[in-house]
């Protein structure tokens, strides 16, 4: 299948919204006939991503690309940043604020869950932006039987 | 077993409409922490908590839950009761506790 590749926009605190982009990615990923645990698996990652940059960040984008190799996706926002990432990857660490907790958020596990389901995560953060690069491995298991 | 099974017995009401009402049930998850639920949550489970907003629906959407109960007679907003209703995902209400309504599933035949 093509390839195939795909830029949203993420609002700060937009949380009535949060939930766009793995929604469609989900859609997406379904047309293009992968298993059901593939799509839960990816779905996961790029719905926890999302939330973080909703919550956390003063808003930013996310990049979509889907090879015959990988699905990856690309979150860069224009900050805070994370101060301290070795904690921000620590189960149950967080930072977030009351708005998010009251919305069922702010539990601590958004990294370490984006970081148990993909194969390849790359975090790195500075005063002017956070970039999380996260990829799912496509394999002949990842397709519907 | 169905979600329409649940609605069987006087501790569970609907507050959606009958839409999604023969999605099957596979098992139950409470959390009102959302990324516990996507961490650990699994299809066809049904959703206990008590958050009462539109995030618990798209989490419930996007891990295909069966349906999601409302413990405590939580009031659900109107806004999330349409919302449920256009993802065709059946919002259950009870008086009952979070932990006797997990009790009175699995006497109602929901297991795990």
């Amino acid at each position: 299948m093509e390839n195939y590749s795909k830029e949203f926009t993420i609002q700060r605190n937009d949380i009535g919204n949060a939930g766009t982009v793995s929604s469609l990615t989900k859609r997406e990923l379904k047309r293009r006939g992968f298993s059901r645990e593939f799509v839960k698996t990816v779905t996961i990652g790029v719905y926890e991503a999302e939330i973080n940059v909703v919550i956390h960040s003063y808003g930013g984008t996310a990049l979509l690309e889907i090879t015959d190799d990988y699905v990856q996706i690309t979150f860069k926002d224009t900050g805070p940043g994370i101060e301290n990432i070795e904690n921000a990857m620590t189960a149950g660490f967080s930072t977030a604020s009351s708005y998010a907790i009251e919305n069922g958020f702010g539990a601590g596990m958004g990294l370490p869950n984006i970081k148990a389901v993909s194969n390849e995560m790359d975090l790195s953060s500075s005063p002017s932006g956070t970039t999380l690069r996260i990829r799912f491995n496509i394999c002949s298991d990842c397709y519907e039987s | 077993m169905k979600v329409k099974d649940i609605l069987q017995s006087s501790e569970f009401h609907l507050i959606s409409n009958e839409s999604g009402l023969n999605k099957e049930v596979n098992g139950i998850f409470s959390s009102d922490l959302l990324s516990h639920v996507m961490g650990f949550a699994g299809e066809n489970n049904i959703l206990i908590t008590v958050l009462n907003n539109i995030n618990v629906l798209g989490v419930a959407s996007l891990l295909d839950f069966s349906c999601v109960i409302f413990p405590h007679n939580v009031k659900v907003n109107e806004s999330i009761i349409n919302k449920a209703n256009e993802l065709e995902i059946p919002l259950i209400g009870t008086s009952l506790s979070t932990s006797k309504s997990v009790l009175s599933l699995y006497k109602l035949g929901v297991e795990d």
